[in-house]
C-alpha cells in the first residue's frame, strides 16, 4: 500500500475558490511532467441522525456520520464517527444496510472528481469539490501518493519534498490561494504507521471540515 | 436475498447428521464458532414501518471466531416474501444483507446509538456446496453467555438439542429455482430431521434414531 497526503486549496483572504484556479492547478501537475492518467472520483456522505421529531435530546446521538467511498477501493465503504474518532472499513454493501435501518440519512453528498497523473514513483490526483446540492465549486483537492512505500513515517520526507516542488510550480502561476496539508491526528482513530485506506478516509473527513469551516468563514465576512 | 428452512436434531444423532451430508455434498466441513451480537438502534432513532410507524431498526453483527484474527460480519434480516404463493412453498424467501467490516464495527454501531439486545454463540459445523444452487448446511448449538461477551463460558440454550438450517444465495429473478434446490436437497435428510420454514418448529422425527443407526453402521453408504 502506498503513503498518501491529501491536500486542499486554501484561498486568500477575501477571495475565492473558480474553475480557472483548477484549470491553473491542473496544468502545473502536466508542467511537472505529469503524465494524464484517467478519472477519478471519490464520494463523502453526510449522515444525520434520523430523530423522532418530539424526542430528541442533544448529545444522545451523534450529530453526524460520514459515509466515503474511494477509487482504488470500489468494493469497500468506510464510515466515520469524528467525535469518539471511529474509521470502520466494510463491503460497500453495507450502504444498502444502512439504507435498510434508517436511523441515519443522507443529507448531502461532497463529490471529488478530476483527473489523474503519473510521476515516476509519484501520482497524483487532482479534483474539483461539488456538493450534491449544486454545481458551485466547492473546493479543490490534491492527493499526492507515493508508491513506493506504506510507512507514513519513512515517506513523509520525500512527500514533504515532493510537496515543496509542487507548491513552487503553483506559486511560479500568482495564484490567489495555496494548498494546504494539515494531517489530522491518524493515531486518534487507532491508525498505526502503516498506510491504509482508513487513512485516506479520516483525510477526506478531515479535508472537509477544513472547506465547510473556511466556507463558513467567507460567509461572515461577507 | 436468500432462502431459508430451520430444524432441529438430538446431538446423539449430529455424527450420523454429518457422515449423510459429507456424502450429500462431497466437501469436508467447515468448523463453526461464532459470536452473534444483535442490536437495536436507541428509542429515538425513527425507522419508519409502513402501515406500523416507527419502531427500532435490528442488525446483527457476527464475529468469526474460528479463524486466529477473529472476523466481522454485519447482516441485516429483512422480511419475509408474503402472499398466496409465499404461503404455498415450504422454504422461507427473505431478505438479506450482509457486508464484511473491520474489527471495530461494534464500536460504531454503538457509537450510532445502537444498544445490545442479546447476544449468543453458535457452535458447530458446516458445509457449503454446489447442488442446483450455493447451499450452506449449518448445524450449531446455541449457546448463551452468563456474562457480557464470555464466550469461553456459554451454555447451551437446549441442552441435548442442535439447530440445523439451510440457506441459499436467491434473486428475486431466480429464488422460485433456489426454493427448488432446497426443497429437493431437504428430502434427502428426511429420515433425520424435518426442515421447515423458521419459527414453525416440527421437532425432531420419530424416525431419526433409526436412520442414525443405519447411517453410523455403514458409514453413510446405505441409500435413505
Amino acid at each position: 500500500m502506498p503513503t498518501k497526503w491529501v491536500l486542499h486549496w486554501h484561498p486568500n483572504p477575501g477571495s475565492t475558490v473558480n474553475s480557472q484556479i483548477l484549470n491553473e492547478v491542473s496544468q502545473c501537475a502536466e508542467a511537472i511532467n505529469g503524465v494524464k492518467d484517467g478519472r477519478w472520483k471519490a464520494t463523502l456522505t453526510l449522515l444525520k441522525p434520523n430523530l423522532r421529531e418530539d424526542q430528541s435530546q442533544p448529545g444522545e446521538y451523534p450529530r453526524e456520520l460520514l459515509g466515503i467511498s474511494l477509487p482504488e477501493q470500489p468494493n469497500k465503504y468506510y464510515f466515520i464517527l469524528r467525535g469518539p474518532r471511529i474509521v470502520t472499513e466494510a463491503d460497500s454493501s453495507i450502504q444498502v444496510i444502512m439504507e435498510k435501518l434508517q436511523s441515519y440519512k443522507s443529507r448531502i453528498a461532497l463529490y471529488f472528481e478530476g483527473y489523474q497523473y503519473q510521476l515516476g514513483d509519484f501520482q497524483l490526483r487532482v479534483g474539483k469539490v461539488v456538493s450534491s446540492h449544486s454545481e458551485n465549486l466547492r473546493g479543490i483537492v490534491l492527493e499526492v501518493e507515493y508508491l513506493p512505500i506504506s510507512s507514513m513515517e519513512k515517506a513523509s520526507q520525500v512527500l514533504g519534498e515532493f510537496v515543496d516542488i509542487w507548491q513552487e510550480a503553483v506559486l511560479k502561476r500568482s495564484l490567489p490561494g495555496s494548498f494546504m496539508h494539515n494531517e489530522p491526528n491518524l493515531s486518534e482513530y487507532g491508525l498505526g504507521d502503516n498506510y491504509t485506506p482508513q487513512h485516506t478516509a479520516v483525510q477526506y473527513a478531515y479535508v472537509m471540515a477544513q472547506l465547510f469551516a473556511s466556507q463558513s468563514t467567507q460567509a461572515v465576512r461577507n | 436475498m436468500e432462502c431459508v428452512v430451520q430444524g432441529i436434531i438430538e446431538t446423539q444423532h449430529v455424527e450420523a447428521l454429518e457422515i449423510l451430508l459429507q456424502g450429500l455434498c462431497g466437501v469436508h466441513r467447515e468448523r463453526l464458532r461464532v459470536h452473534e451480537l444483535c442490536l437495536k438502534s436507541g428509542p429515538n432513532l425513527v425507522h419508519a414501518v409502513p402501515f406500523v410507524g416507527p419502531v427500532a431498526s435490528e442488525v446483527r453483527l457476527l464475529c468469526d471466531l474460528e479463524h486466529s484474527e477473529p472476523t466481522w460480519t454485519v447482516k441485516h434480516i429483512g422480511g419475509a416474501m408474503r402472499g398466496a404463493g409465499a404461503d404455498q412453498i415450504s422454504v422461507l424467501v427473505r431478505s438479506m444483507i450482509e457486508s464484511k467490516a473491520s474489527k471495530n464495527v461494534l464500536r460504531l454501531f454503538y457509537g450510532l446509538g445502537y444498544k445490545l439486545e442479546n447476544e449468543l454463540l453458535r457452535v458447530g459445523f458446516a458445509f457449503h456446496f454446489q447442488r442446483g444452487a450455493q447451499i450452506t448446511v449449518t448445524v450449531s448449538s446455541i449457546n448463551k453467555m452468563l456474562k457480557l461477551h464470555a464466550t469461553d463460558e456459554a451454555v447451551p440454550v437446549t441442552p441435548g438439542i442442535q439447530l440445523v438450517e439451510v440457506t441459499a444465495p436467491a434473486t428475486p429473478e431466480n429464488y422460485s429455482e433456489v426454493v427448488a434446490a432446497v426443497s429437493s436437497f431437504c428430502e434427502y435428510l428426511a429420515p433425520l430431521l424435518h426442515l421447515s420454514k423458521p419459527g414453525i418448529s416440527t421437532g425432531v422425527v420419530p424416525t431419526a434414531a433409526a436412520a442414525a443407526a443405519s447411517l453410523m453402521s455403514d458409514g453413510g453408504g446405505t441409500t435413505l
